[in-house]
């Protein structure tokens, strides 16, 4: 009886001493948070720049065309960097400035860079679909009855992709005015706001019912495919085709580098396994040779549009 | 010093809620530790997943602001929150937010693989310790770079100090709670044992009034509604109903608390009245200490009539003349009386838990302890009369030894009992010497008689001869001596015939002091012829008694005559008359100043023909005529030489003769 309090204790001391979790064992690693740099980047020498017309996030231009620009790396040996501009409008200035030394856009854009900083297209690509040319899409939700023909578009709030988008808003604009409705003719226009993603938000704000009709590139609904159902997107009208997406490389870059560019591209071979993987990823089937005079039609449809390519 | 009852429970209680804080406390701070922890580093991990899911596309674009922003946003989210920097895929800082250029060991201090989601590590940066996270920036397995986080531990800290503080103010409460809570609860119970505690040391001291149950608000007779004052239950507030015998309530069972409790158990009184362990106990107390002083007054009764008894006893057994003592079976004496202290000229303390060795002699002892051991043995009483040579004299004794038997056939002691009986043993010898001289007195009566009458014939005709003879012849002197030889022997037969009652008596009322002065007229001349002086005191009132007063008379003439005859000459007879021990009793003592009877001689002078004078000087039946009349009239005489009084104690004889003033002569 004397020593059973002692021994209460003793226990009640090895409980707390060996109870689990007591002991932390984490390693400790010193630093020493006085030693410090500026942090100035390092520009790398000799880089080819390669941008795709930010259409879509970065996320998602990176996506489709990182493993391209693998490819490309490898083929040609050129130490090629895939930059991504926020908009078209800067995605052109880099052009100009020669930030982009390889441009892949639509044709509006083309069109556009070639008559400001001198591009030069050199390839143009086949969409999944085998069809080299592409055209834009008036879509508005499934369950809208008031808009049944393209007639009953007018006085509806229109959102677009963007001013300068192709299939998102010039190849429609074109439509809309050959079947006599003008930009005035509507309650409302408006533009995707930036940065990337411009088609999804495009086709969200439609689905949202923010807007009664938008404009998209086809193809479009299918990158969104997996985020709604797009069944609920019904397609109204559809432009003329118009050519697709084009290589173009900025005004004095390298004969060499482009005609490396060129060959690298064009030998991409849907047959084959490992460049079907990038084509696929690209989301076109392969690449064709082109030049300027191919976009004519384009030009054409911008004077019709009374667009200034210098704006 | 040693601790109280209370002390000890409110220890316990310390001791326990302190040992059990102290397990919360561990226990607890290390659990909130580790889940603060994790949740600081879940956070981390959350905010850095955030952070490099954001930070893909400024990475992509190279967008420098947006990368800042995104970087100095994500340290504004906490305090915590020490650093916040992007590595491109080559481990050179692109962004970060520290103000003052990018610590450069931070680089290296934490490295996370592709395939590793993330990776933590505890920096210690001389003043802090910071958990720092590393995250991948991926794109489709593509890794841009990394994202590091850095939140300081110290929050961590805060919180289970903070934690810490309230576990030890709730420890600190509880014990507060627990030692108000347990003062409450203890406090009626310590009181209490207290309580029985000084009332059990009161009662330890004899102070049998202690009152430890507390009183009651209502009682037994306000719940009955009772009125019977003679109750000792009513108004008695300080013992329940059922401990108390005796009660008048009508559902009560008679008899003490053994009898009555089962009953009182169903009362209402019971149930309402009842408390708790410790009132009850305190109770019981009070009631046991109540009938412990009830029997101690009873026992001191007892003990009281005991002592009384037992001194009685002793009284009674020391005022004894018989000597009684008690051994125990191996000889020890364990009681004995006055009587046989004093015969052993010992105190009872001398004697008792002695044996016969320490208080005999030898030989007596050995002789004691033969005969105690045989009664002992075989359980028959003694009963025997010992001779005791002392320096008193021989004694003797009459002794009886007793075996006493306390259960069973065992004897456990020995009772002895002895009487003095020297003096039995001497009037028995008086008796046989009484009868000796009542049968040689017939047969002096008988031979008298038978003498008589021819000594009659012979005095006549030896007397008519004398007529016929000349006085001057020799035939008539002879004659003469004939008469008077025949005149002794008839004066001789007449004594033998007084010694044996065979004369008639003539019973009166008459007084002593007067019949001894008729004696006294009688011999006073002859004996102051010889210068012997007669010397009286009467007692001033008449002593009358009833007798012959011839034959009393006769006893004085025979006394003063022996006195006479003792002194011959010149000397003097002091009688003196006077009541004996009662009123019913006369002493008369007739004292001279002779020369004494010697102490051999005094026991044969009332014997018949025993005379110490000379030849014809006596018949030797003079006392033993005097003996004869005064136990004829139921009277004592004793001789006394040296005398006991008179004028002369030195020399001389007293005889002091004690007659009954005998209206009832036989």
């Amino acid at each position: 009886m004397k020593y059973s309090w002692m021994v209460l204790l003793i226990i009640l001391v090895l409980a707390l001493f060996f109870s689990p979790g007591c002991k932390d064992n984490e390693s400790i690693k010193k630093v020493n948070l006085k030693i410090r740099q500026q942090v100035i980047l390092k520009e790398e020498p000799n880089v080819i720049t390669y941008a795709y017309l930010p259409q879509y996030s970065h996320t998602t231009s990176y996506t489709r065309h990182h493993p391209l620009i693998q490819y490309l790396r490898k083929k040609t040996g050129l130490n090629i960097k895939q930059v991504f501009p926020d908009t078209f409008e800067q995605h052109m200035k880099m052009v100009g400035q020669g930030k982009i030394d390889i441009s892949f856009s639509n044709p509006f854009i083309y069109i556009k860079i070639a008559h400001r900083y001198g591009a030069k297209a050199f390839a143009r690509i086949v969409e999944v679909m085998g069809k080299n040319k592409f055209r834009g899409q008036i879509i508005c939700r499934a369950d809208n009855s008031s808009i049944k023909t393209i007639s009953d578009c007018r006085n509806k709030r229109w959102i677009a992709v963007d001013s300068t988008s192709a299939g998102g808003y010039l190849y429609p604009l074109g439509y809309f005015i050959d079947h006599g409705i003008k930009k005035k003719d509507f309650k409302s226009i408006t533009f995707a706001p930036g940065p990337g993603g411009k088609q999804e938000k495009v086709i969200l704000s439609v689905y949202a019912g923010e807007y009664d009709i938008g404009t998209i590139r086809e193809g479009a609904l299918d990158v969104i495919a997996d985020q709604i159902d797009v069944n609920q997107i019904r397609i109204i009208a559809m432009s003329d085709p118009y050519p697709g997406w084009v290589y173009a490389v900025r005004k004095n870059l390298n004969q060499k580098i482009v005609d490396k560019l060129k060959k690298a591209l064009l030998s991409l071979d849907w047959n084959n396994e490992n460049d079907r993987k990038i084509l696929k990823t690209a989301n076109f089937i392969k690449v064709i040779s082109s030049n300027d005079a191919e976009f004519d039609s384009v030009r054409k449809l911008a004077k019709r549009l009374n667009i200034n390519l210098d704006d | 010093m040693k601790l109280g009852f209370r002390n000890k429970i409110y220890l316990g209680f310390f001791a326990l809620l302190l040992l059990q804080g102290l397990v919360i406390f561990f226990w607890v701070s290390h659990a909130m530790e580790d889940s603060m922890l994790k949740e600081i580093k879940n956070r981390e991990i959350s905010i850095a997943r955030i952070l490099s899911a954001r930070m893909v596309e400024p990475m992509l674009a190279m967008d420098f602001l947006r990368m800042k922003v995104l970087v100095d946003e994500t340290v504004k989210l906490g305090d915590d929150i020490s650093y916040t920097f992007v590595l491109d895929k080559n481990n050179n800082p692109l962004i970060h937010s520290f103000k003052h250029g990018f610590p450069t060991e931070l680089i290296n201090a934490n490295k996370v693989s592709s395939k590793d989601k993330g990776s933590m590590q505890l920096l210690d940066t001389g003043s802090q310790l910071i958990y720092d996270y590393a995250i991948p920036v991926l794109i489709n397995n593509n890794r841009l770079g990394t994202v590091r986080i850095g939140l300081f531990r110290t929050r961590a800290e805060k919180a289970v100090r903070k934690i810490m503080i309230s576990v030890i103010i709730t420890i600190i409460f509880a014990i507060l709670i627990a030692g108000v809570v347990g003062s409450l609860l203890l406090n009626p119970v310590t009181q209490s044992i207290k309580k029985l505690h000084e009332s059990s040391e009161q009662a330890l001291k004899g102070n049998l009034d202690v009152r430890t149950a507390p009183t009651l608000k209502k009682n037994c007779w306000d719940i009955m509604l009772c009125n019977k004052k003679k109750c000792p239950a009513y108004r008695n507030y300080n013992h329940r109903c059922w401990y108390l015998a005796g009660t008048l309530c009508p559902t009560c069972v008679e008899g003490e608390y053994a009898k009555k409790i089962k009953s009182c158990q169903q009362c209402r009184v019971y149930k309402k009245c009842s408390g708790d362990e410790i009132q009850s106990l305190a109770e019981s107390f009070d009631a046991m200490t109540l009938s412990l002083k009830g029997n101690l007054s009873d026992l001191k009764n007892v003990e009281s009539v005991l002592n009384e008894q037992k001194s009685m006893l002793q009284m009674i057994l020391d005022a004894i003349p018989d000597f009684i003592s008690l051994q125990d079976n191996k000889g020890k004496y364990i009681s004995a009386n006055r009587a046989f202290c004093e015969t052993l000229n010992k105190t009872r303390k001398e004697v008792i838990g002695k044996g016969n060795d320490d208080l005999f002699p030898r030989v007596n002892a050995s002789i004691y302890n033969q005969e105690d051991k045989k009664v002992i043995e075989t359980g028959i009483p003694l009963i025997k009369e010992n001779k005791v040579e002392g320096k008193k004299g021989i004694r003797w004794m009459h002794v009886v030894k007793i075996p006493v038997a306390e259960t069973g056939d065992e004897i456990k002691w020995l009772v002895c009992s002895g009487r003095d009986i020297t003096r039995l043993k001497a009037v028995q010898d008086q008796l046989t010497h009484a009868q000796k001289m009542e049968s040689v007195g017939r047969l002096a009566a008988g031979v008298a008689h038978e003498i008589n009458t021819p000594l009659g014939i012979i005095l006549g005709y030896a007397q008519l001869l004398m007529e016929d003879v000349c006085k001057d012849d020799q035939i008539y002197e002879d004659i003469e001596t004939i008469v008077k030889q025949t005149k002794v022997c008839s004066r001789i037969v007449a004594d033998l015939l007084k010694f044996s009652r065979s004369s008639t008596s003539i019973i009166s009322d008459f007084d002593i002091n007067e019949a001894i002065t008729e004696v006294i007229g009688i011999l006073e001349h002859t004996f102051s012829l010889n210068h012997v002086i007669i010397k009286h005191e009467y007692r001033k009132t008449p002593l009358l008694m009833k007798g012959d007063k011839e034959k009393i008379k006769q006893v004085f003439i025979n006394l003063l005559n022996n006195a006479f005859d003792a002194i011959e000459e010149n000397g003097s007879i002091f009688i003196k008359t006077e009541m004996g021990m009662t009123e019913n009793e006369i002493k008369i003592s007739i004292a001279d100043t002779g020369p004494g009877i010697s102490e051999a001689n005094i026991k044969k002078i009332f014997e018949p023909f025993y005379t110490t004078k000379g030849p014809d000087k006596g018949t030797g039946l003079g006392l033993s005529v005097t003996f004869g009349i005064i136990k004829e009239h139921n009277g004592i005489i004793k001789a006394f030489s040296p005398p006991l009084s008179g004028e002369n104690k030195e020399n001389g004889t007293e005889f002091i003769v004690m007659l009954p003033t005998g209206l009832s002569v036989v």
